[in-house]
């Protein structure tokens, strides 16, 4: 019977916590209609925030496997002066406040520091412009990656890497053979993780490439914007899509893992 | 290829681990490393492999001294405890990865995998995945994978120490039926002193990061140098004694021990160590002690100690029984036929005086051996 009363008071908890997620998004779907969500989907506005978002997130993606993949791969496996620094660097922008990280990146890649006129002066505009976007998204989401692709390095038992090598493969073979095919599940979600975080990201996004419709106006920041100009129906229909694409990408990967490990 | 690692010291974080240790592994030799946990053993191959870096010395393989090549290019194979097998490939694919790293031909591949796993008995396992097999299986599995590409050197690092009792017997005469046919130079780790003196040629006992002894087993079971070896490889009956009277073929000793109720002398052979050694352990084997009802030992068992069975296990073939001789016990291994005792009988305790042997190995035992050393280190003088 104590059980019996555990296991309810469980049930009811997870039951209210549940609710705090969905109320909100059913909010959202009560909000509108279909008729006006196909509407709002072919304003020319809310289709370019989507394609900016789709394609810097996917660039973002893309720039944080390629950097962040090496220094888990660093931080799994190394033991060297200074680790504890860089690891604490490494997970610095995840709490850090992204205005703080945007203001940050403003500062470095705008004309008043050398390093921001450096890149101006050859040409290479980085605020207000889609770079900024990928700039700061990776500087804010790039970190979701390495500590997923961090854990799994780690749980890979160490032999296995020891046997490739007396086997006469190179650290590279054995990295790309043994290490990344161990790993892939650890990365597949820190992929989703900082695809949905680039996604999602404003704060950093809007600071460091402003909010130009059609040029740097990300979806997240065009659910801003048009909220607050009243374009409450702009405004939740692509929120409505930021929250079926999270939702679905999620429900993806937990499938095609349970499919190769079992229940997530 | 012959294994020799020179003055090889190796510490963890400041704690020593190997300290100047020397050990020459000859070619095609079988060579047990065996010692407790903790004692550097698994250091010893990891060094051997260029997994781990000594501090200093040599790891020599061949004429080569290879300190400086990597693993991969060492040409040593290695086994490893928990197998260390590629959990995303096959069976097939597990043993051909080095054949692949080689960039072999797949027609060769093929052939040559299927070959190497019908040598180990594991052909029907080909297209399973290691969560798909037993212990048994992955022990074939790690063991063709290593010897798939003809290395010089095979390392094993305890690996049957998952296995149950009946699969450890049927893969050790497999494992040295493989060695001999291969004829590879092979350094296998364990601590267990039964599978050491069934697969060893020669077994170095290590202890602390240093070697006691390298002999083989037979030597190492009968003519332990220290104490240390011989409670290790599960030599019984320990005994310090002092030599109390000596005549030309005999000694008289006395047992140091404070427990003993009453003073205990011993007969035994003269051996050359007492010309310099009056103190020392001696270790009397428990198959060479026999138990009476009666004081009526047989004439050349010299040496006959009163005491009362309190303790008795039976194997297969002997009964070991623990005999309290008055404050300290001795154990003996009975043919269990001949064994008509009953627990806490008064016995006599009988050994000739041949049995205990001092703790100082061959050399200080035997007269021919020691003439032989004497002569050495005279010559090197």
């Amino acid at each position: 019977m104590k059980g019996f009363s555990f296991d309810l008071t469980v049930s009811i908890i997870t039951g209210i916590f549940m609710c705090l997620i969905i109320l909100p998004v059913f909010a959202l779907f009560t909000e509108t209609s279909f008729e006006e969500l196909i509407k709002q989907f072919k304003s020319p506005l809310v289709l370019s925030a989507i394609v900016i978002s789709l394609k810097t997130s996917l660039i973002v993606v893309l720039v944080s496997l390629l950097l962040g993949i090496p220094a888990a791969y660093l931080l799994a496996t190394k033991q060297f002066k200074g680790k504890e620094i860089l690891d604490t660097l490494v997970d610095l922008p995840i709490c850090m406040p992204p205005l703080v990280a945007g203001l940050a990146l403003l500062i470095l890649f705008g004309g008043s520091s050398r390093f921001g006129s450096f890149f101006i002066s050859n040409g290479i505009d980085i605020i207000f412009s889609t770079k900024g976007i990928i700039i700061a998204q990776v500087f804010v989401s790039a970190p979701f990656l390495i500590k997923s692709t961090r854990s799994a390095f780690e749980s890979i038992d160490k032999n296995v890497t020891n046997v490739s090598l007396t086997l006469g493969a190179s650290k590279f073979y054995t990295f790309r053979k043994v290490l990344i095919p161990l790993a892939k599940n650890g990365i597949y979600a820190g992929i989703v993780m900082t695809w949905a975080r680039a996604l999602g990201e404003f704060g950093a996004t809007s600071m460091v490439a402003g909010c130009i419709p059609g040029k740097t106006e990300t979806m997240t920041v065009a659910v801003y914007q048009n909220a607050m100009s009243g374009k409450m129906n702009s405004s939740i229909a692509i929120a409505l899509l930021l929250i079926i694409f999270s939702f679905t990408s999620l429900l993806i990967f937990k499938s095609r893992v349970r499919a190769q490990t079992g229940p997530v | 290829m012959s294994v020799v690692l020179e003055k090889i010291s190796k510490s963890y974080n400041s704690l020593p681990a190997l300290a100047n240790l020397d050990l020459e592994v000859k070619k095609g030799e079988f060579h047990v490393l065996l010692g407790p946990s903790g004692s550097g053993k698994t250091t010893v191959i990891s060094i051997i492999a260029g997994l781990t870096k000594q501090d200093k010395g040599a790891v020599i393989i061949g004429d080569c001294n290879v300190n400086d090549l990597p693993p991969e290019k060492r040409s040593v194979g290695f086994v490893f405890q928990d197998y260390a097998q590629f959990p995303h490939l096959s069976v097939f694919e597990n043993v051909a990865y080095g054949l692949r790293v080689r960039k072999v031909k797949e027609k060769e591949i093929i052939q040559k995998v299927d070959c190497y796993l019908s040598k180990v008995g594991i052909e029907k396992e080909r297209n399973k995945f290691p969560h798909q097999l037993s212990g048994g299986q992955k022990q074939r599995v790690a063991l063709a994978r290593a010897l798939i590409t003809e290395p010089e050197i095979l390392l094993m690092d305890e690996p049957m120490s998952n296995l149950d009792v009946l699969t450890k017997e049927k893969i050790e005469s497999e494992l040295k039926k493989i060695q001999k046919e291969t004829g590879v130079t092979t350094v296998y780790v364990t601590h267990n002193q039964d599978e050491a003196f069934a697969l060893g040629d020669r077994v170095s006992v290590l202890n602390n990061g240093m070697i006691e002894q390298i002999e083989s087993p037979d030597e190492l079971f009968y003519h332990p140098k220290t104490e240390f070896v011989a409670n290790f490889v599960g030599a019984k009956n320990i005994l310090n004694v002092r030599v109390i009277e000596s005549d030309q073929n005999t000694v008289v000793a006395q047992v140091n021990n404070k427990n003993l109720n009453n003073p205990l002398k011993i007969m035994l052979k003269k051996y050359p160590i007492f010309k310099t050694v009056n103190e020392i352990n001696l270790c009397i084997h428990p198959e060479n002690i026999f138990i009476k009802k009666e004081n009526n030992c047989v004439k050349k068992s010299i040496n006959k100690i009163k005491g009362k069975i309190i303790y008795t296990e039976n194997n297969t073939s002997v009964t070991k029984a623990t005999i309290d001789i008055g404050g300290i016990n001795l154990y003996a291994a009975i043919p269990k036929k001949l064994f008509n005792f009953k627990l806490y009988e008064t016995v006599f305790v009988c050994f000739n005086m041949d049995a205990p042997h001092p703790l100082c190995g061959k050399g200080c035992r035997d007269i021919e051996a020691h003439r032989k050393c004497v002569n050495k280190n005279n010559k090197m003088e």
